[in-house]
C-alpha cells in the first residue's frame, strides 16, 4: 500500500450490484465501480489514471497539499450553506382560522365562517410585524396562512400595509404571498393584492372529481368550477404567473398522478409539486380514511415524474418542483432555500410561524402539536416574550443542535446527506423524538428512494434528460 | 505587431509619437509624426517625418523611402528607431490594441507565444506616454505581458492613465492570477473603480499537477485563492483555457470544476492555440489537429453553456468547428496575426470565421473545408 494520495472526507453506498455512488460535504459526486472503488480505498490507484484524476477533480482524494484544497472545499461549502447568513427569511401568519372549505387532509381546527373566535387583533398584528422585521434577513416573506387568510381580507390589508410601513425604515427586501383556495377573492381584492406585490399561492389536487374529493368547499358542490373561474378572473387582472398551485396527495390521488399533471398542464401551469401527506397528527378514523403507505407514494411520484420528463421531451416545458429541488442541490455549487429540507432544519432560523393568538411556533408541524395541548415548539408570544428571547432562546440553541443531518445516526454516514435535510418537528411527531430513527421514517423512505432514482436517471448520460433537468434549474 | 521599415535619417534615439496625415498646428505637434508624401523636409515643432522620398534635408528626425504610406492612419501611434524601423503600438483602426506591461513573468508556459525577458527597464514611464496618445474614443484597450502584475502597484497607475485618457474604453486585464491570491492587491485592484474591466485568467486543467506542468511552476492554488480574492472584490472574471494536445482529454472535467469551484466567472473562453514562439519550439508535444479535439471542446462548451455560464470559442476555423457549438466561435484574432487560405476564398462562412494565425499558416488542421452553402453562424457577442 503505496502512500502516494490522500482520502479526503466523503460518504459511499452500494448503488447498484457493479457500482458506488460516492458523495462529499459539499454535493460533488462519482460513480465508481466495484472494482475502483476497493482500488480506491486501498490507495491502489495509480494517480495518473482517469478514474484518479475525476476523483480528485471532485476533491475526494488529493495528491497536493490538504490545505489547499480543504480551503477550496471549504469555500464551497460556505457557498451552500449560505442562507444560514440570513437567518429568518420566511415568516408565516395566520390572520384567522375561519375557512370555507373542508379538505379531507385538513389538521387545521378551522372555524366556521361566522365564528370570529380565532381572529387576530390588530394589536396581535402589530406585535408580529414588530417580531418578523427584529430577523437580521435582508430577505422577508411574509406568508399567510389560515384557514383560508382571504375570509378575513381586512387583516391581510392591515398586516401588508403594516409591514410596509415598517419597511420604510428596515429596507428590506420585503415579499408577500397569501395561501388561499381562491373562491372568495374579488377582482378588488386581487388588484389590491397585485398592487401590493402580494403573490397568490392555491392548491390544485387535480381533475375535477379528484379535487372536489380532496378540498371541498363548504357550501357548493362547484369547487372545481368556481376554482378555476377565479383563476381566470385572477389571471386576467394580474397576468398568468402570479397564482401557483400546491398538490398535496390523498389516497384518493394515488394511481391518478398523470391526470393531475394533465390537469395542470390543462390549466396553464409549467409546474408541479408532487407532494405527499405528512399524516402525523391525525386521528385514527381519519388516517384510515385518507392515509397510505409511503411506498404508495413513492411508485406513483416515480411515474409522474417520468411522464414529466416525457412531456417535456415531447416539447411541453414543465417542471417537477421537488425534483427540481433536489437536482439543483446534486448538480449545482448553490444553496436552495427550502424550509422543509435543511440541515440545519430550517425550524425557526430559515421558517417560523405566528399564530393568530400571536403565539410563535418554529414551523407548521408545531402549531399542528399545539392542537394536542403539546406547546414544545412555541417559542413564545409576540404580546409577551421578546425577540431575542425567542429566537435566541434556549429552546432553539435545543432543537437546531438536534437538527444537523451531519451528525443525525444515520444521517450522517448517508451518501445522500449533502442533499437531505432534517425535520425534527415530524420526527418528534412520528417517532417520539427530535432524533428520530431513520430505517422506519417514512420521509427517510421517500427521500432515499426518490434520490435514488434520479441519480439512476443522471447515470444515464442521456442527453435529453440532462438537457432537460438543466432547464428545470435554470 | 505591425511593422513598417525605412531608411532613418537624423534618428538618435527612439520617437514615440502619433501620426498624423492632415498636420497640427503648430501648438500642438510635439508629439505628433508627420506622414506625407514626397516629403524634403519637416516643418517646425514635429517629432518626426515620415515620407517616401530618399532624399531629406535639414537634420530634423525622419524615415524616409517608405513606400507605403497608406498603412498609415491618423491617430496610429508608433515607435521609430535608429534603423529605420516603425512599430505600431497602436492601430486605431483595430478592436485588439494592448499595452505591454511588462515582458517579465513568473511562469513559463510550454505554448508561449512571446516568451517572456528575464531583465527590462521599467516600461512604466514608456507606457504612461503611450496611453496619453491613444486617441480618446477607443472602446477596448488589453493590457498584457508578460505578467503585468509583476509590476505591482505600477499596474494600477497605469489602469489609472486609462480612465483618465480613455474614458470609455473597457479594459482586458490578462494575467495569471497568482499576484492577486495576495488579497490586499486584489483590493487595490478593486478601488481603481474601472466601469469596464474584465480580468482575464487562463486555467489549464482541474488537476493542479497538469496546471502547474503547462505553466512551469507550482501556482495552481494562488491562481486559485487569486480567483477567489477577486471575486470577492466583484471583480468580473474571464477564464482562458488554450487548448493543445496536453489540455484538451480533460476539457468537459475542466468545465465540471469551473462551474462548481468558480461559478462566479462571467465568461469562460477556449482558445486554439497559436504555434508561434515556445508553442513553435515544442510543438511535437502540444500540437494537436484541432478537428482532434472537437469531441471533448464540444462536451465542455455545452456543459457550461447549459449552466448559464457565457462560453466562447476563439481562433477557430468554423469549417473545423463542430456545427452545434458553432455559435460560440467569435473572431477574435489579432488584426496582424489575421489570415486566411486560398480555399478560404469561396467560403460563405468567411465573413464570421476567425481564419487563422499567421504563424499557424503551416500548421493548421486538415479539415480546413470552405462552406460553398449560405448559411450563417451567428456568432455570440
Ligand atoms: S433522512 Fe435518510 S436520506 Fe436523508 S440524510 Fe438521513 S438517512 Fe439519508
Ligand atoms: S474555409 Fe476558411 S473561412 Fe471558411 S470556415 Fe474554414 S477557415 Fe473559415
Amino acid at each position: 500500500m503505496s502512500e502516494n494520495y490522500k482520502i479526503l472526507p466523503f460518504r459511499f453506498a452500494r448503488f447498484n450490484e457493479s457500482e458506488y455512488l460516492l458523495t462529499n460535504d459539499v454535493g460533488e459526486y462519482i460513480f465508481l465501480s466495484n472494482e475502483d472503488f476497493e482500488k480506491f480505498i486501498n490507495k491502489e490507484l495509480d494517480v495518473k489514471s482517469t478514474v484518479f484524476q475525476d476523483i480528485a477533480s471532485k476533491q475526494i482524494a488529493t495528491t497536493d497539499n490538504v490545505e489547499d484544497v480543504v480551503n477550496m472545499l471549504a469555500t464551497k461549502f460556505r457557498t451552500k450553506k449560505s442562507i444560514l447568513r440570513d437567518f429568518t427569511s420566511l415568516h408565516m401568519v395566520v390572520p384567522t382560522l375561519r375557512c370555507n372549505s373542508s379538505c379531507i387532509y385538513c389538521q387545521v381546527a378551522r372555524k366556521n365562517m361566522d365564528d370570529h373566535e380565532a381572529d387576530m387583533t390588530k394589536k396581535t398584528a402589530k406585535n408580529v410585524v414588530k417580531t418578523i422585521f427584529e430577523s437580521p434577513s435582508p430577505c422577508i416573506k411574509i406568508e399567510f396562512q389560515g384557514g383560508d387568510p382571504s375570509t378575513y381580507f381586512e387583516m391581510v390589508k392591515y398586516i401588508i400595509e403594516e409591514a410596509e410601513w415598517q419597511n420604510l425604515f428596515k429596507k428590506k427586501d420585503l415579499g408577500f404571498v397569501i395561501c388561499t383556495n381562491v373562491t372568495l377573492l374579488t377582482p378588488d381584492m386581487v388588484k389590491y393584492l397585485k398592487k401590493h406585490k402580494c403573490d397568490i399561492s392555491t392548491s390544485l389536487d387535480g381533475p375535477k372529481e379528484l379535487h372536489n374529493t380532496n378540498r371541498p368547499l363548504q357550501d357548493t358542490t362547484h369547487t372545481h368550477e368556481k376554482f378555476e373561474e377565479s383563476i381566470k378572473m385572477i389571471r386576467k387582472i394580474c397576468g398568468n404567473d402570479c397564482v401557483s398551485a400546491l398538490m398535496t396527495t390523498s389516497k384518493y390521488s394515488l394511481g391518478h398522478f398523470k391526470e393531475i399533471i394533465n390537469e395542470y398542464v390543462r390549466m396553464g401551469y409549467n409546474n408541479i409539486f408532487l407532494r405527499a401527506l405528512n399524516p402525523y397528527g391525525f386521528a385514527k378514523q381519519y388516517k384510515e380514511k385518507i392515509a397510505y403507505p409511503v411506498e404508495d407514494f413513492i411508485e406513483n411520484f416515480k411515474e409522474g415524474l417520468d411522464y414529466i420528463i416525457e412531456l417535456n421531451k415531447q416539447g411541453t416545458f414543465f417542471i417537477e418542483g421537488y425534483a427540481s429541488l433536489l437536482l439543483k442541490r446534486i448538480l449545482t455549487p448553490f444553496a436552495t432555500g427550502f424550509v422543509d429540507l435543511q440541515s440545519p432544519a430550517g425550524v425557526g432560523i430559515a421558517g417560523a410561524i405566528y399564530d393568530w393568538d400571536g403565539n410563535v411556533y418554529v414551523a407548521d408541524e408545531g402549531r399542528m402539536l399545539a392542537r394536542f395541548k403539546d406547546y414544545y415548539y412555541k417559542l413564545g408570544n409576540v404580546n409577551e416574550d421578546s425577540y431575542q428571547s425567542m429566537f435566541n432562546g434556549e429552546k432553539l440553541h435545543h432543537i437546531i443542535e438536534n437538527a444537523c443531518t451531519e451528525c443525525l445516526p444515520m444521517c450522517s454516514e448517508c451518501v445522500f446527506q449533502p442533499y437531505c435535510g432534517a425535520d425534527p418537528v415530524r420526527n418528534y411527531s412520528e417517532q417520539g423524538d427530535m432524533v428520530g430513527h431513520r430505517p422506519t421514517s417514512d420521509m427517510c423512505k421517500k427521500n432515499t428512494a426518490i434520490m435514488h432514482y434520479l441519480f439512476e436517471l443522471l447515470k444515464k448520460h442521456d442527453p435529453e434528460i440532462n438537457r432537460i433537468f438543466w432547464s428545470w434549474i435554470n | 505587431m505591425k511593422q513598417i521599415n525605412g531608411t532613418a535619417f537624423n534618428i538618435e534615439a527612439d520617437i514615440l509619437g502619433r501620426i498624423t496625415l492632415k498636420g497640427k498646428s503648430i501648438f500642438s505637434r510635439k508629439d505628433e509624426i508627420l506622414v506625407k508624401s514626397d516629403a524634403k523636409d519637416l516643418p517646425s515643432g514635429y517629432a518626426a517625418l515620415i515620407t517616401n522620398s530618399v532624399q531629406i534635408a535639414g537634420r530634423k528626425p525622419c524615415v524616409g523611402n517608405v513606400q507605403t504610406l497608406e498603412d498609415f492612419n491618423e491617430g496610429d501611434v508608433v515607435l521609430i528607431n535608429k534603423k529605420g524601423e516603425i512599430v505600431f503600438l497602436y492601430e486605431i483602426k483595430s478592436l485588439h490594441n494592448a499595452i505591454f506591461a511588462t515582458e517579465r513573468c513568473n511562469h513559463r508556459c510550454i505554448m508561449c507565444p512571446q516568451p517572456p525577458v528575464a531583465e527590462e527597464k521599467d516600461k512604466t514611464p514608456f507606457n504612461l506616454k503611450l496611453i496619453s496618445l491613444i486617441d480618446k474614443n477607443t472602446v477596448e484597450i488589453g493590457i498584457t505581458g508578460g505578467e503585468p502584475t509583476l509590476i505591482g502597484d505600477k499596474l494600477f497607475d497605469l489602469i489609472k492613465q486609462i480612465q483618465k485618457y480613455q474614458p470609455k474604453a473597457g479594459i482586458s486585464l490578462l494575467t495569471n492570477g497568482v499576484k492577486f491570491a495576495d488579497k490586499e492587491y486584489a483590493m487595490k485592484l478593486a478601488m481603481c473603480k474601472h466601469h469596464d474591466l474584465q480580468i482575464d485568467v487562463p486555467i489549464f486543467s482541474d488537476i493542479a499537477d497538469e496546471h502547474n506542468r503547462i505553466v512551469g511552476a507550482k501556482t495552481f492554488y494562488k491562481t486559485v485563492q487569486g480567483l477567489y480574492n477577486l471575486a470577492l472584490f466583484h471583480q468580473r472574471i474571464g477564464l482562458r483555457i488554450v487548448v493543445h494536445k496536453q489540455t484538451y482529454k480533460r476539457l468537459p472535467q475542466l468545465a465540471d470544476y469551473i462551474y462548481h469551484n468558480f461559478p462566479f466567472v462571467s465568461q469562460v473562453a477556449f482558445l486554439q492555440m497559436e504555434t508561434a514562439g515556445n508553442a513553435n519550439t515544442n510543438l511535437e508535444e502540444l500540437w494537436i489537429d484541432p478537428y482532434d479535439y472537437n469531441e471533448e471542446l464540444k462536451q465542455a462548451v455545452l456543459l457550461l453553456a447549459n449552466r448559464g455560464i457565457c462560453t466562447r470559442v476563439y481562433n477557430a476555423q468554423l469549417c473545423v468547428l463542430p456545427r452545434e457549438i458553432r455559435e460560440f466561435a467569435v473572431n477574435a484574432i489579432s488584426d496582424w496575426k489575421d489570415t486566411y487560405l486560398p480555399e478560404c476564398e469561396e467560403c460563405k462562412l468567411r465573413q464570421q470565421c476567425g481564419g487563422l494565425f499567421a504563424s499557424n499558416q503551416k500548421h493548421h488542421s486538415a479539415h480546413i473545408n470552405p462552406n460553398l452553402e449560405d448559411i450563417t453562424a451567428s456568432a455570440c457577442v
